[in-house]
């Protein structure tokens, strides 16, 4: 197959974007205060941004979402400074629901926000509920990196600085990509060692999938504004996905002493097997006999289906953190890795070992779709591997996936979601290679 | 550009019913902080647009605008080349661009479509924020349409303006400025009329337009469900336009009347009653004495075939009471529907209908039906109260209805089929007979064991 080599770059390759798999910070930013508990996400933007983000979000987890936004119009863009607005939304919403009663009030910006170029730091003095503001214009960075910034955000401007330390208290840090059923895996995997674990932002239980009364109205994650204030005495930080170094280095300047861990991924037996060892250093315990049994069970997976994954072509699209656990999982079995499509730049993609690895959009992923026995992306990748005659696997991740139920429960994570993950693609790959 | 004179004169159309009521100048209602949760200006202006497919659609804007929103709606067509309904073009503009200015990016997009898809159109919409940037999007479009001779629409509908209805109506301008009148037609018939306002969601439009066929009224063009953008330039022709379950774009119509001397109807496909009536509408409208007649011949023809189908479910559907709650239109042509399939609705919700959608729920559901203003707090007491057997509404309600244990249909899902024209009720009354069946409501409320005793 001839096509231009696109190489790895933070400057564009062409002057718009044809079927767009890049989403945007706000985005980003609007899901990761879903994951604080009553948390009011509050997006300074004119109506559609926050309308867009909530639909986008009610799909892909087929849940209520809790998103405001600020609504502004023409002539607030031009004579308001961000005051009015963002003041006038608070009043109104909490003035129309008495019963709801926001702990935290999550303001990010926008495109046009950031462009009339709002004081949003300001109007937190007139605010009479907990305040954190983020700057994530949509003509910057994306998704990843608007999740980021919202946790950076609220570390600095809420946790108290400390000298103190419990050496059992550790926090994490997920990239955006983590689904809440990973996020409560993990968390699991650490009090298992008998950590007590803290997650930021918490979605394990914000988007799980989980039937009550009054749903989407607020965020309910499992960290609450008061658990961010006292992030200051942990004693352990583990950062999963390079995205969330920024975060990590506004939690150690609130407290030099804390031991950071970073991990690109939670995916295959090597990365899995660094992150328990460093888990049993520190607590000086065994693991519990379930997570060893799981380490047998990845080990037997990657043996089962090695034959076909050893044999498949892939082409990998969405966002950085996510693209590299699958690439080194797939290639710890043998898989062939043809293309990543990265929504954004991020360093972590010039580590990535395959033919092309690029920033970009469908229309330059689809040239490659040709060479692949199996292709992961989101769902927007379904209807054109549909007009293609070769039959090639679809395995659907990333944000968003209209066309599956459950996104919420999808474990990728550890040696138990990495074993699931390997028989998903041994399957969907046979199902095309014996059928045609 | 957008102006505010623009605006003004389409927040205050004449010929919407509600502006009797308001003020001189006061007009549709600005957004409120804090309280509008629906789509914008732009938002509007695209769902109005997009399903013209052979037209590329271009969102000059940063990436929230196109990034969320692309391969969202089954508006489906029937056009035969590349269909770009189904893909999504964005300058993705970035810092550079906001400050200096992203003519130059947009300049390019268009030279990259016209060479690697060569499109019949194509549609700019600008977006808050190259708005108020300054790009000049017109000069930018009129030149690329003078050096690729196609048709380069500029919308502008910034997502700031307002709602989505307004931006419904900015791209109904958009389409009045640039295409109407710019092609003659091949053939006129005296029965052509354009479609205005239906998008062939899911279908909707092919439930009735071979109706249309067998009566020989003709489709001269499409506003813009399975359109083509060289019919809507011919759409000056028209003999009339018929307006579908849509008040946003009331203002072209009006417009294309004092342009053209065409006149409107306007009417809904939802239901049995509703379907007949917007038939003999356009009939009665196009005037001729044979057409009418040939009209009532295929509706008596095909509302026999259809109460034939509909027996099993009027038996199945007997005594049955439904609460309504969602917006717009269809607080009542969802109700219509419901009560041709024998099903009586004991409530709907008002809450965002305008007059006329108020004055006719009340027409449909009689002197009994309860008219919710509040339906979030009402409808659990009227489902008691009346003993309402199924709720209609959108998945926030769900819960009310798994509480008193009775069917839930989602209407504000994005369905898979459609429930318009005679067929579409068909689908209707599948659905409905689905929801009644299903056991899973009540499974579903059952009392944890830790909650027992």
């Amino acid at each position: 197959m001839e096509y231009e080599k696109i190489e790895l770059s933070k400057h564009e390759h062409k002057p718009l974007q044809v079927n767009p798999i890049k989403h945007s910070q706000p985005m980003g930013a609007a899901l990761a205060f879903m994951g604080i508990k009553n948390c009011m996400p509050l997006m300074h933007a004119s109506q559609g941004c926050a309308s867009y983000t909530k639909v986008f979000y009610t799909r892909h987890f087929n849940e209520p979402i809790a998103m405001y936004n600020t609504s502004v119009s023409d002539i607030t863009a031009i004579l308001d400074g961000g005051d009015y607005s963002i003041l006038m939304a608070i009043e109104n919403i909490t003035k129309k629901n008495s019963a709801l009663k926001p702990e935290l009030i999550g303001l990010h910006t926008t495109g046009l926000t950031e462009t009339k170029g709002d004081d949003v730091r300001s109007v937190g003095v007139h605010v009479e509920i907990p305040y954190c503001y983020v700057n994530t214009p949509d003509y910057e960075g994306g998704m990843e990196s608007g999740w980021a910034l919202c946790v950076k955000a609220l570390i600095e401007q809420h946790t108290l600085k400390s000298t103190q330390q419990k050496a059992n208290k550790l926090l994490l840090l997920p990239h955006v990509s983590m689904q809440p059923a990973e996020v409560e895996k993990i968390k699991e995997c650490c009090e298992g060692f008998g950590f007590e674990t803290l997650c930021l932002p918490d979605l394990s239980t914000s988007l799980d999938g989980y039937l009550s009364e009054g749903q989407g109205k607020l965020g309910t994650g499992a960290i609450s504004i008061e658990d961010i204030r006292d992030l200051g005495d942990c004693a352990t930080l583990i950062t999963i996905g390079t995205s969330m170094k920024i975060a990590a280095k506004a939690l150690l300047a609130k407290n030099e002493n804390i031991k950071h861990l970073h991990f690109n991924h939670l995916m295959g037996l090597q990365m899995n097997d660094n992150f328990v060892a460093s888990l049993i250093e520190i607590r000086q315990i065994q693991p519990k006999p379930l997570l060893k049994r799981w380490r047998g069970r990845l080990q037997d997976a990657m043996l089962d289906s090695h034959f076909l994954i050893g044999s498949s072509t892939f082409v990998i699209t969405g966002e950085p953190d996510m693209c590299v656990g699958m690439c080194e999982l797939l290639q710890s079995v043998g898989g062939t890795i043809n293309a990543v499509i990265s929504t954004t730049y991020s360093k972590v993609l010039e580590d990535i070992k395959a033919e092309n690895v690029f920033v970009g959009d469908l229309e330059d992923a689809q040239v490659h779709f040709k060479n692949a026995d199996m292709v992961i992306s989101n769902f927007h990748a379904e209807r054109i591997l549909h007009s293609q005659e070769k039959h090639t696997a679809l395995l659907l991740r990333g944000f968003p996936n209209y066309e599956e139920l459950g996104n919420q429960l999808k474990n990728d994570q550890l040696y138990e979601g990495s074993t699931y993950f390997l028989f998903e693609v041994a399957n969907k790959l046979r199902e095309v290679k014996h059928h045609g | 550009m957008v102006s505010r004179a623009k605006i003004k004169e389409l927040m205050n159309e004449s010929a919407c019913s509600h502006s009797k009521d308001k003020k001189p100048g006061a007009g549709c209602d600005m957004p409120k902080p804090g309280m509008a949760a629906g789509g914008c200006a732009f938002d509007g202006a695209q769902i109005s647009l997009f399903p013209y497919a052979d037209a590329v659609h271009l969102v000059h804007g940063p990436q929230t605008c196109l990034g969320a929103s692309w391969e969202t709606r089954e508006t489906l067509s029937s056009y035969k080349g590349r269909d770009h309904t189904y893909m999504g073009f964005t300058t993705g503009i970035t810092l550079n661009d906001v400050i200096f200015g992203g003519d130059k990016r947009l300049e390019d997009s268009l030279a990259y479509i016209v060479k690697h898809y060569a499109p019949e159109a194509i549609f700019v919409y600008s977006t808050c924020v190259t708005a108020m940037v300054g790009d000049d999007i017109d000069m930018t479009c009129k030149l690329g349409a003078a050096k690729f001779s196609i048709p380069i629409v500029p919308v502008h509908a910034p997502g700031f303006v307002g709602g989505k209805n307004l931006g419904s109506r900015l791209a109904g301008e958009a389409v009045l400025e640039h295409l109407i009148g710019t092609k003659e037609p091949t053939l006129t018939t005296p029965y052509d009329i354009n479609l205005i306002g239906d998008y062939n969601v899911t279908g909707d439009m092919w439930q009735y337009l071979p109706i249309f066929e067998k009566i020989g009224i003709r489709v001269l063009s499409s506003m813009s469900g399975d359109g083509r953008v060289g019919d809507i330039r011919t759409a000056h022709r028209a003999k009339l336009n018929v307006i579908v379950c849509a008040k946003s774009l009331i203002t072209l119509c009006r417009k294309m009347n004092e342009q053209y001397d065409i006149p409107w109807v306007s009417v809904s496909f939802y239901g049995k009653r509703d379907t007949t009536f917007a038939i003999m509408e356009i009939v009665n409208a196009l005037g001729d004495e044979k057409l009418i007649a040939k009209a009532k011949e295929i509706i008596a023809a095909e509302e026999a075939k259809l109460e034939e189908k509909l027996l099993p479910y009027r038996e199945l559907f007997a005594g049955k009471k439904a609460v309504l709650n969602t917006g717009g239109n269809k607080a009542w042509s969802i109700a219509s529907g419901l009560q041709d399939l024998g099903i009586e609705v004991v409530a709907t919700s008002i809450r965002k209908s305008t007059e006329d959608d108020i004055a006719k729920a009340r027409e449909y559901l009689g002197e009994n039906g309860i008219l919710m203003k509040a339906p979030a707090s009402e409808q659990s007491k009227i489902i008691d109260e009346r003993g309402a057997h199924i709720l209609l509404a959108g998945g926030r309600s769900l819960y009310t209805a798994i509480k008193k244990k009775i069917s839930f249909i989602d209407v504000n899902q994005e369905k898979k089929v459609s429930y318009g024209g005679y067929n579409g009720l068909l689908n209707l009354a599948e659905d409905l007979k689905h929801a009644f069946a299903n056991p899973v409501f009540a499974n579903v409320s059952a009392k944890a064991p830790w909650e027992v005793g």
